[in-house]
């Protein structure tokens, strides 16, 4: 449990270690791509890590890279693959970005960092912790963005054919400071993943604070 | 062992802080009132608005004023825990008025008041507070705030009406000088430019639409003296910013066989004399060393032209003072190497003049070169007849038009690819004939309505090919 938390707050991998910060700006403009894409993450994420704490013995230090990137990229593809042929909603809905996990560099970080150097269960609940802390931060970005930029919030839409559940709200009234276009554009993606950064420092400094 | 960190600068001299803010609002007051005057009394002594437009220029600089005091007092409150005394010496040397004031001071007066409320909320938290509070910003807060509302509510404010104040959409239209630049085909001309706003003398005493506090040159060039004499700003960038500026257009505008109007009317219009007297001496966001003021004020005037002439925002100063924000803490690191370092000083100025010389001849050039018709071609040529072709809806129209004694006596269109029905409505309505039969004042035949493009491509053929008889 310490460890999946650890993943969450500590080691946030994009509030803290600034990582895979390309696919958290740019599949944050709807809610439902949020988490989509997190979900993703998390299992080539567990996949990756066990596999690697499974061979790390084996692997030469000096070729490590290009192997964990082979692992990692192998899962990568069986997933895209499986997507496209069982959930073609959903491969469609992520498009480039699932391809584009195979350079998220949480995973090779985590792999180099933690799986190559940890046993099995330690490196499935880093897996864990940190593939949750990545979705949350992407949920809450996208939460912000879509409901302050776009005056709307998509649960659920485009894999709603193969749920049979639809659900796309109107946040505000119509009134003249909603939406904000500037949150849909990258420039508010970064705007809102450094306020974040600020926040989650402020609120992480004060604990700190506290405890002097 | 302990260290203390003190706040720069270090350096004493007579001037507080506070008189110097003092100073800044003096200068600013006249400005105000003149805003006042153009926004309000004229508009109220016309009859175009009850007494609380008459106010609502004062009523709008004093919300904004008074919303990044209020929002940095409760920003103290609940997060600096401020209690008290504290909280009343730190509202003593924080200054939150300034912000607020530049933020109503640099937007359209139609901006709708809960967006003015927004966008100082922004001035001060994101510009401001975030940053460590007064003296720490990277950025004029000001400019943060009124770069988010311009980039995120322009199509609201040009709803409520923009720039323009309800007198002068009577008298002048509906576009602010520099907008108007956007709309001309080309480089325009001085009765394009200036003459639908009166004078240059107009522009010089600020009856032309534009933001609250930017329109009076006058007082904004006295507020500059004022200023320079109290020795509250440095002299160095707002003079070498215009200055490079008025160099560049001036080579642009003599490229174009303009004269010393072209660019007079650039320093004139829009926020450039504001933003270079009020927005970049900022003193916390602009350089320190003298040297670092040279560069960062002749990079300000390179980069508000390359803005103004090169995107699709007519105004170039907001984001440019922004940008050389930036850099402020490198040039400063430049200019303040003991003794004059060649490689460090002499060949950012080369650069600097390189760039004004090369940026100012390619932009002349572009527009000079735009004024000849790309799409017009000549095939054939003698003194019978033209061959020539002239691009259309479809793609080239290809005509051949018989020629005597200097005048079109017939047109015989011989390909073209336009669409077989618009093209019909051409033919129905006899345009040619009304095109040979009106060629002494070609400009004044209307062209087919339904068929505009393919019509007006016929016209610019015959034109073209007049022009190159007379040539």
């Amino acid at each position: 449990m310490k460890t999946i938390l650890n993943g969450i707050f500590k080691e946030n991998p994009v509030l803290v270690l600034l990582l895979g910060l390309c696919s958290t700006l740019a599949v944050t403009t709807k809610f439902e791509n949020a988490y989509l894409m997190g979900i993703c993450v998390i299992i080539v994420l567990v996949f990756s890590n066990i596999t690697v704490s499974l061979i790390k013995k084996i692997v030469p230090k000096n070729v490590e890279v290009p192997v964990y990137i082979l692992i990692i990229a192998t899962f990568v593809t069986i997933l895209e693959l499986l997507l496209e042929h069982y959930v073609k909603p959903l491969y469609d809905v992520l498009g480039i970005y699932l391809p584009l996990i195979v350079v998220n560099c949480i995973v090779l970080g985590r792999a180099l960092s933690v799986a190559s150097k940890s046993n099995i269960r330690t490196s499935f609940k880093d897996a864990i912790g940190v593939g949750l802390g990545y979705t949350f931060v992407l949920m809450i970005i996208a939460l912000f963005r879509e409901v302050f930029g776009n005056n709307r919030l998509t649960l659920m839409s485009s894999i709603s054919n193969l749920t049979g559940y639809k659900a796309v709200y109107k946040v505000f009234e119509d009134n003249t400071l909603f939406p904000m276009q500037i949150l849909t554009t990258p420039a508010g993606a970064f705007l809102t993943l450094g306020l974040l950064i600020a926040l989650f420092n402020f609120i992480k400094g004060g604990k700190k604070r506290e405890s002097r | 062992m302990k260290f203390n960190i003190l706040k720069g600068p270090f350096v004493k001299s007579k001037n507080s802080t506070h008189k110097i803010m003092n100073n800044l609002l003096i200068a600013l007051i006249p400005i105000i009132l003149f805003s006042f005057y153009k926004n309000g009394i004229v508009l109220y002594l016309n009859d175009k608005t009850d007494l609380y437009g008459m106010f609502y220029p004062l009523i709008f600089v004093f919300i904004g004023t008074i919303t990044t005091f209020i929002v940095e007092t409760l920003y103290a409150y609940i997060f600096l825990k401020k209690r008290k005394n504290e909280l009343i010496n730190y509202i003593k040397n924080s200054f939150s008025l300034i912000p607020g004031l530049f933020v109503s001071l640099v937007l359209p007066l139609n901006t709708p008041l809960e967006i003015l409320v927004f966008g100082c909320f922004v001035a001060t938290i994101i510009g401001k507070m975030i940053y460590g509070g007064f003296g720490k910003n990277i950025f004029n807060p000001a400019l943060i705030g009124c770069l988010f509302v311009v980039s995120t509510y322009s199509s609201i404010i040009n709803t409520n009406g923009g720039y323009i104040n309800k007198y002068e959409l009577d008298t002048i239209g509906s576009a602010t000088p520099l907008t108007n630049v956007k709309l001309q085909e080309g480089i325009g001309s001085y009765e394009t430019l200036v003459e639908p706003y009166g004078t240059l003398e107009d522009f010089f005493f600020g009856m032309v639409p534009g933001s609250v506090g930017e329109t009076c040159s006058f007082l904004i060039i006295l507020a500059f003296f004022y200023l320079m004499f109290k020795r509250v700003i440095k002299w160095k960038i707002p003079v070498i910013y215009v200055g490079t500026v008025f160099i560049m257009t001036y080579i642009i505008g003599s490229i174009n066989d303009f004269g010393i109007w072209y660019p007079l009317f650039h320093i004139l219009s829009g926020g450039l004399l504001f933003g270079a007297v009020f927005m970049a001496t900022d003193p916390v966001t602009s350089p320190t060393t003298s040297v670092g003021q040279i560069i960062y004020a002749l990079f300000l005037g390179i980069l508000t032209v390359l803005f103004r002439f090169n995107t699709s925002a007519p105004e170039g100063v907001l984001t440019s003072i922004l940008t050389m924000n930036m850099f402020v803490m490198l040039l400063d690191k430049i200019g303040s190497s003991s003794k004059i370092a060649i490689d460090k000083i002499i060949i950012p100025l080369l650069i600097c003049i390189a760039l004004i010389v090369g940026i100012s001849i390619n932009i002349g050039n572009k527009y000079n070169k735009e004024q000849t018709d790309t799409n017009f071609n000549i095939i054939e040529k003698t003194d019978n007849y033209y061959i020539a072709t002239q691009k259309g809806n479809g793609g080239p129209i290809k005509a051949k038009l018989y020629i005597t004694n200097a005048k079109i006596t017939n047109i015989e269109i011989l390909e073209h690819n336009e669409t077989p029905s618009y093209y019909k409505l051409v033919e129905d309505s006899n345009y040619i004939n009304k095109l040979i039969n009106n060629q002494e004042n070609i400009e004044e035949v209307d062209t087919v309505s339904g068929a505009t493009i393919s019509s007006s491509a016929l016209k610019k053929l015959v034109n073209n090919v007049l022009t190159d008889m007379e040539r």
